[in-house]
């Protein structure tokens, strides 16, 4: 039953993939051999990344090797997923990002999220203000725990013994709340400690609303409750209900580099994750998180995000992912993507623009809500399948092989694999 | 800066044990080991009261709970209290309120009990407890070097009073009183975290140069020293936000250590203390705080207070070293180790 409304993602699409799983990579089988197919002129690129096309060669040294190694032609089955992120072990480039504390995530849908991307094998990031927001019920017992530790035991008991890991957000409000310390010092945490399997991410800013901190419509009692933990404006009325504010948290330079020393310094044996806006600094801001030591950084373009956001800011705030991508060097160090992910070729496109996953947000809550028990399966089974025959396709057989030379935007010249991200975008009329 | 016994014994890998598991608390009140211990830490405590006094030191009582605490303690959970419903804390540790109490005093010091929900790997570290005791010190006006001679001259004088007055006590624990000469009659050792960092490394151990040097380091540090020794210059990043940045060497805190010998470590921290608003400010936004919920100490800050320096001494870890135990929860009469609930 549907109970999630994304009017601005392609729901129908992600919800037919949770339902069908693979089979909905393709056309409906029922016109298989009387209907004549091709490129579908409704699908009009919306951003810079659509617009791209991933472009095959016809010589394919890379399948040569694959060939030597498998003593056979390589298939798309052929094609190795399974890759390094942000320090955790993933069957496949792409993660859950963070759903925080809205309405959507704050139900059962979170728990059932988390047990299939345990059962998947990829990392997942629990959103900030989830604490603060919904408790943190460490004396409670299994049924009336919080949300935080209900994802976490979800996901831990799900996953297997090598693959995954949980990521646990904290923003400058959170701080207040000791997120990490909470959940370092937790036992529920202790078996993802042990098999170094927890990491914790820094969140300097999101795409839905970059320059904003988290916001959420909160009813008259819970107002009360979090009244003196929260700004709450009370201009906003929606009908007896109230907007709560977070604040930005402020950054310079010097803040980011010593927060994330900080985080290495008291949490040695967690991971190091940042999660930046699509911000006009956005490369400065990389570098800096890469050099003072994280291991991994997220850049949520403008056209992420599943939360509450003013509609000027989803319309004419920050740089779309495209952009973002162009703009940092990750020159070997981990860098995340995430806006708008639910098929495979965005991801591959991504993949080939430097990233080195995709995070799924909306298109992840959809599919669970589609099917709370194996929609999120289901809809990654169809990525999978997609990955593995893009990749092929461009004589690749690792998905960290994939880079500029595999997408072409229409109305620039022809790239060698030195050519770098930046100078896809060096004649920005041609493609926009 | 001089380096001697400790920089020329060798460095090597420490055997990181597990400690003794804590026995039921009637059994362990009524052991004769428990009475010797809980002895010396009285032997300690009196040299410590005496020799501040001496020093012009007042003692003051810190509060146990407050809308704010030390959010210095690496990974460990703060205890909130819901005091008529306002969400307060535990002290982790009661450093605003000394910097706050020197506005009364110059010299203060406290014997403040302090209660951090450790992280559950330091239950098996034999040197952390949730809930212990530390011997508060700061003063105003000084430089590091002050401070840390203070420091210096009060460990001396709190082993040599224990070495008097508990002797006997501390023969049944099988300790020496020559075990305690080199600390006697000799000054402590000082390197920087840089010299530290350097030397691990060179031991094979992969220290992080902008981190607190971890359990390990410390541990290989202090089994080749065979009297207490300073680690000073801390990176900023591995501290709170209270230690005084180096104006001199920006990215360096003017802070310190004291590590025990013969493998016990960390006994100490302590440093000069950031008394500028907007430094304070400014570094607390490093260290991830929000400025909002340290209204009344921004607010004294704001107003003016001393500059100053200090340092606090954990108790059960002293007595720990002191009395040779294997744990620090032996140093404690009702013991609470990470994770384990006990009375």
């Amino acid at each position: 039953m549907s109970t999630l409304d994304a009017p601005t993602f392609p729901a129908e699409e992600v919800r037919g993939r949770a339902r069908i799983g693979p089979a909905a990579v393709f056309p409906g089988a029922d016109g298989y051999g009387h209907t004549l197919y091709g490129q579908d002129l409704a699908q009009i690129a919306v951003d810079d990344i659509d617009r791209l096309r991933i472009v095959a060669p016809t010589f394919v040294p890379q399948r040569l090797e694959a060939l030597f190694d498998l003593a056979r032609e390589p298939l798309y089955t052929d094609v190795e997923l399974d890759t390094d992120i942000g320090g955790f072990r993933s069957t496949l480039p792409c993660y859950l990002s963070a759903f925080g504390s809205t309405q959507v995530a704050s139900r059962d849908l979170g728990v059932a999220v988390s047990a299939q991307a345990g059962r998947l094998g990829i990392p997942m990031v629990i959103g900030e203000n989830v604490v603060p927001v919904n408790g943190y019920g460490r004396a409670e017992d299994a049924q009336t725990a919080s949300a935080l530790l209900a994802r976490l035991r979800a996901y831990a008991n799900a996953v297997g013994p090598d693959t995954g890991g949980v990521i646990i957000q904290q923003s400058t409000e959170d701080a207040d709340a000791e997120v990490w310390n909470l959940v370092y010092s937790d036992p529920s945490a202790t078996a993802l400690l042990e098999t170094g399997r927890l990491g914790f991410e820094l969140k300097v800013g999101q795409g839905a609303k970059p320059g904003l901190g988290g916001m959420t419509v909160v009813d008259a009692a819970t107002a009360e409750r979090l009244n003196g933990a929260y700004a709450l404006d009370g201009d906003v009325d929606f009908g007896g209900r109230v907007l709560r504010n977070s604040s930005p948290g402020t950054f310079t330079d010097e803040i980011l580099r010593q927060q994330i020393r900080l985080m290495r310094n008291n949490f040695p044996r967690s991971r190091v994750w940042v999660k930046l806006p699509p911000s006009r600094d956005v490369a400065d801001a990389a570098r800096v998180c890469w050099e003072a030591g994280a291991d991994s950084v997220t850049v949520d373009g403008a056209e992420g995000g599943s939360g509450w956001a003013p509609l000027s800011f989803l319309g004419h705030m920050g740089l779309p992912l495209a952009e973002c991508l162009a703009r940092v060097e990750p020159g070997g160090r981990c860098l995340l993507a995430s806006g708008r992910m639910w098929e495979g070729t965005r991801i591959v496109k991504t993949l080939a623009l430097g990233a080195r996953a995709a995070g799924l947000g909306r298109a992840a809550l959809l599919a669970v809500d589609e099917d709370p028990q194996a929609g999120l399966e289901r809809l990654v089974a169809c990525l999978a399948l997609e990955l593995r025959m893009l990749t092929s396709a461009l004589g690749k057989y690792r998905i960290g092989q994939l880079d500029i030379t595999d997408v072409w935007a229409p109305g620039t010249p022809f790239r060698t694999v030195s050519g770098s991200a930046a100078v896809l975008y060096e004649d920005p009329v041609a493609i926009r | 800066m001089t380096i001697t016994t400790a920089a020329t014994r060798s460095v090597s890998k420490p055997h990181v044990a597990a400690g003794p598991v804590p026995t039921p608390i009637a059994e362990h009140l009524a052991s004769p080991r428990t009475r010797d211990v809980i002895v010396v830490q009285n032997h300690l405590l009196a040299g410590a009261r005496a020799y501040l006094a001496d020093e012009g030191f007042t003692e003051v009582r810190l509060p146990i709970i407050g809308p704010v605490t030390d959010p210095g303690a690496r990974g460990a959970k703060q205890v909130d209290v819901d005091f008529y419903g306002h969400r307060y804390k535990v002290m982790t540790s009661a450093i605003l309120y000394k910097q706050a109490a020197l506005t009364a005093f110059n010299r203060i010091f406290c014997i403040a009990p302090n209660v951090r929900l450790e992280p559950m790997e330091t239950s098996t570290t034999s040197r952390h407890l949730a809930e212990f005791h530390q011997i508060d010190v700061e003063m105003a006006g000084v430089s590091r070097e002050v401070v840390t001679d203070v420091l210096q001259g009060l460990i001396k004088h709190m082993v040599a009073h224990a070495v008097a007055e508990g002797g006997g006590e501390l023969e049944r624990l099988g300790r020496d009183p020559q075990d305690f000469a080199p600390l006697l009659t000799h000054p402590f050792d000082r390197m920087t975290h840089e010299e530290a960092v350097e030397r691990l490394r060179a031991a094979g151990h992969p220290q992080s140069p902008d981190a607190e040097i971890d359990w390990v380091g410390e541990a290989m540090l202090s089994t080749a020293a065979d009297r207490p020794f300073f680690i000073t210059d801390y990176p900023k990043g591995s501290r709170g936000f209270y230690d005084l940045e180096n104006p001199d060497r920006p990215g360096s805190l003017l802070n310190f250590d004291l590590l025990a010998p013969e493998g016990y470590g960390e006994l100490s921290s302590g440093s000069r203390r950031e008394n500028d608003y907007r430094r304070i400010v400014a570094r607390m936004r490093e260290t991830g705080e929000n400025p909002a919920k340290y209204g009344w100490y921004l607010e004294m800050v704001r107003a003016g207070i001393s500059a100053s320096g200090g340092f606090g001494v954990g108790l059960e870890r002293f007595t720990r070293y002191v009395a040779g135990l294997e744990a620090a929860w032996q140093a404690s009469a009702f013991p609470k180790i990470p994770g384990v609930a006990t009375p």
